[in-house]
């Protein structure tokens, strides 16, 4: 069972979120809010999300799984204004949920859980350096590097303090150093990993509308960020897994 | 099975030359499987994914190949693209690109031969406008999940090319090797059913299992083929024959239950949407349940049109109602291979003549049965005469043997030599015509493999290279300079005035006077002149040369 309000800016902030990475997902309901979990079809990023009950208007849900059609719901927000309220109501083990948003009702056909992956197991991973950035500079330096190359090289120079972007397009380069003082914090460890920008655009630009966004780093390992959404009341972890080139 | 494991089984194929051990490998593996693998081993094996009688279709071009194998090894399309050009295939490629891949994942999952199948099938059934990216998607998660050896295999059924050496008749003796029964009866169920995978199960249960089998309405089976030859040579070995007007037009097969009917093209299409009139006059020719064998030819003003206006209208999905009015199709019905049914090509011809004539009421093509050289002689002047290409001459005691060419059915045509043939290659047109190809590599076949014979660069009209270009740009595997190669799919009916041994082609032989024909679109690759049979040509026309010179 749910039936939950909510602002239909913070609840579109969730679900592009998730949508930034897979098409599908399965969200798990209890008394608390939402969460969901999932690994995209490549196996290369995976996304935890939560929702506490804090960030609905009105909440009340029992525990339960759906099946999301993620694109299906982005569309389904372009019928909202600002300031609209969205609401979702679903009885227990219906196969659709009703969504009410400026008007309009719409009766959507949920997907079978059976079909979508399970919840992938977060990998016990160390990563021992830690940024923590205004998610708007971040962006930038992703998006700037977008243009030179499809890969990007993460960084932390311990002796320096600073964390840094590397960019080796085929024929062109592009470096952004951040110094302590543009960063919100640094933890200093020696850190360095390529990725696949692909990924990391998607990712910025969900990123870019949150105030801070703490970023962990090791040497050839996956990174990780974290920051909240909805005004603190909700949350997301991404981690992508590098690149590691034999050179 | 794991995929791993028929991976394994492909790569010792291919590093296998000898027939006999090709089947002994594959006669190895079958035993093994469950009754729901040996189906997709089977299939899989020959490189093909469906049953032969499908036509359901993948829907993957190499491009979307190109990009999801780009999206798992980490880079661009790009340079996929260039991996292939510098491999020159594109399995290879993708093997490579697979064990120097950068990006790492979070988990593997083991593929499943099964279940890569049923993965097939949900990419196949994807449709709509966003089914290229679900398909994508689809691509990537078994790419990214494949070992090296995987990906080697993997690429090349996706664009159903598999490409180890292993012919329909290999895996017949290999399965009738694997389960103790006569290749005969295994060939016999294969002519019925057309899925090797489900004969192969079949098998596994036992000979009556394959004894048991019966045509299925809607599931084509191959058309019998025609050697060429001679009235004389027929006449003394069988005595009495049977002679039909060979027509110029397209083969069909007619399936009907009830109501509900399908035409299927040589290529075991379905071209019904195409041919709603023809359909309309076979389901008003005949009440009975049927499937029927025979060829649509074109009329306008009463006279047969060309051989390419039919091909025309098999093609066309729109406008058919606008097409309809210009050209009458009719249907020549000269065989009955399903009655009620009753299976019925192990009957005699004679017998399938009778039965023919009994159900179906009109366009039954007339038929002459005689001994009698000057009177088989007049029916095939008579044919040359009304416009058509010659007659078929078949022995009245002969089964149906579906998909064979063999000596029960005879064409005889005027003498025009022409060879059917893959584009394989070309090179960059000049001058007016630097835009499209202009002279094309063709290639015929040895045991599953092209071989290069001749370049053709005549006979063409602007419209047809125009045409050609169309089809073959999607296709261009690899560029150097002008020259270009294809992923091979079109096949060129190439005109010649003789066959010359030659040592700058590999098979051997080289086309004096070589010109462009026709495009045959009902044709497919499988179907080019083999190696063996030019051999053959070549030591016919050795010996009608010295027969001139004595």
């Amino acid at each position: 069972m749910l039936k939950a309000t909510i602002d239909a800016d913070i609840f579109k902030e969730a679900i592009d979120a998730i949508s930034a990475l897979i098409p599908e997902c399965r969200l798990h309901t209890d008394d608390d809010g939402i969460s969901t979990r999932a690994v995209d079809t490549a196996n290369v990023a995976m996304i935890g999300l939560s929702l506490k009950k804090e960030a609905f208007d009105s909440y009340k849900a029992s525990k339960s799984q759906l099946g999301i059609d993620i694109s299906k719901m982005k569309n389904i927000f372009g019928m909202a204004g600002k300031g609209d309220l969205i609401s979702l109501e679903m009885a227990d083990n219906a196969q659709k949920m009703s969504v009410s948003v400026h008007g309009y009702n719409y009766s959507i056909t949920l997907l079978d859980t059976n079909t979508i992956r399970k919840d992938p197991n977060p990998p016990t991973i160390n990563l021992p350096g830690k940024i923590v950035i205004k998610g708007e500079d971040l962006n930038n330096a992703l998006k700037a590097a977008a243009v030179i190359s499809d890969k990007i090289a993460l960084g932390i120079n311990p002796k320096d303090q600073t964390f840094y972007l590397v960019a080796e397009g085929d024929t062109d380069h592009i470096r952004r150093d951040f110094s302590k003082d543009e960063l919100v914090s640094l933890t200093p460890a020696e850190a360095r990993s390529l990725f696949s920008l692909d990924y990391l655009k998607d990712m910025g630009k969900v990123m870019s509308k949150a105030a801070e966004v703490e970023i962990f780093l090791g040497i050839d390992h996956p990174v990780r960020f974290s920051f909240d959404i909805a005004g603190g009341n909700g949350h997301v972890e991404y981690l992508l897994a590098p690149r590691i080139e034999a050179d | 099975m794991l995929f791993m494991d028929f991976s394994r089984c492909c790569e010792r194929l291919e590093g296998t030359s000898g027939r006999l051990d090709m089947i002994d490998i594959i006669a190895a593996e079958l035993p093994g499987l469950t009754g729901e693998e040996l189906p997709v081993f089977v299939r899989f094996i020959m490189g093909r994914i469906f049953a032969d009688w499908s036509s359901r279709k993948l829907g993957i071009g190499p491009n979307l190949l190109y990009e999801a194998a780009g999206a798992v090894a980490g880079i661009s399309k790009e340079k996929v693209i260039e991996k292939i050009n510098s491999t020159g295939d594109v399995g290879q490629a993708v093997e490579e690109l697979l064990s120097v891949k950068s990006q790492m994942t979070f988990f593997h999952e083991e593929l499943d031969l099964v279940h890569v199948y049923t993965s097939l099938i949900e990419i196949a059934e994807m449709e709509g406008k966003k089914s290229q990216r679900e398909k994508l998607l689809a691509v990537r998660r078994l790419l990214g999940n494949a070992h090296p050896l995987e990906g080697r295999y993997l690429a090349r059924i996706l664009l159903e090319e598999l490409r180890i050496g292993v012919g329909e008749g290999s895996v017949r003796e290999a399965v009738a090797k694997a389960f103790g029964v006569d290749s005969a009866l295994v060939e016999h169920a294969q002519q019925a059913l057309n899925d090797m995978g489900e004969v192969a199960r079949l098998a596994k249960v036992g000979p009556d299992a394959l004894r048991d089998v019966q045509i299925t309405p809607f599931h084509p089976v191959r058309m019998m083929l025609a050697q060429q030859g001679s009235i004389a040579d027929m006449i003394a070995e069988h005595g009495e024959i049977a002679a039909e007007f060979k027509y110029d037009g397209s083969r069909f097969q007619f399936h009907k239950k009830g109501n509900w009917a399908r035409l299927y093209s040589r290529r075991l299409e379905d071209v019904t949407g195409a041919l709603p009139d023809v359909i309309r006059q076979l389901l008003d020719a005949t009440d009975h349940d049927v499937i029927l064998d025979g060829e649509v030819i074109a009329i306008k003003d009463g006279k047969p049109m060309p051989f390419q206006s039919v091909l025309r209208r098999f093609r066309r999905r729109h406008d058919v109602a606008e097409a309809q009015e210009a050209i009458a199709m009719v249907p020549n019905v000269f065989d009955i291979l399903w009655l009620d049914g009753e299976t019925l090509i192990d009957l005699p011809l004679s017998e399938r003549r009778r039965r023919l004539e009994a159900v179906v009421t009109q366009y039954v093509a007339p038929q002459v049965t005689s001994g009698d050289p000057a009177i088989i002689t007049q029916t095939y002047e008579d044919a040359l005469a009304a416009g058509h290409e010659g007659i078929m001459i078949k022995v009245p005691a002969s089964p149906y043997s579906p998909g064979q060419r063999g000596k029960n059915w005879i064409k005889i045509k005027p003498e025009v030599d022409t060879l059917d043939l893959a584009v394989i290659g070309a090179e960059w047109g000049e001058g007016k015509r630097a835009h499209v190809f202009g002279s094309f590599l063709v290639a015929c076949q040895d045991a599953g493999r092209l071989v290069p014979l001749s370049r053709v660069a005549t006979g063409f009209s602007d419209e047809q290279l125009a045409e050609v270009y169309e089809l073959l740009k999607e296709t261009v595997l690899k560029t150097s300079g002008k020259e270009v190669t294809f992923e091979p799919s079109l096949v060129f009916e190439v005109g010649y005035a003789e066959l010359q041994a030659s040592s700058n082609y590999e098979g051997g032989f080289a086309l004096r006077f070589p010109r462009f024909i026709r495009l045959r679109d009902d044709k497919d690759i499988s179907d080019i002149e083999t190696i063996g049979s030019i051999r053959e040509r070549y030591k016919r026309q050795a010996n009608s040369a010295q027969a001139y010179q004595h």
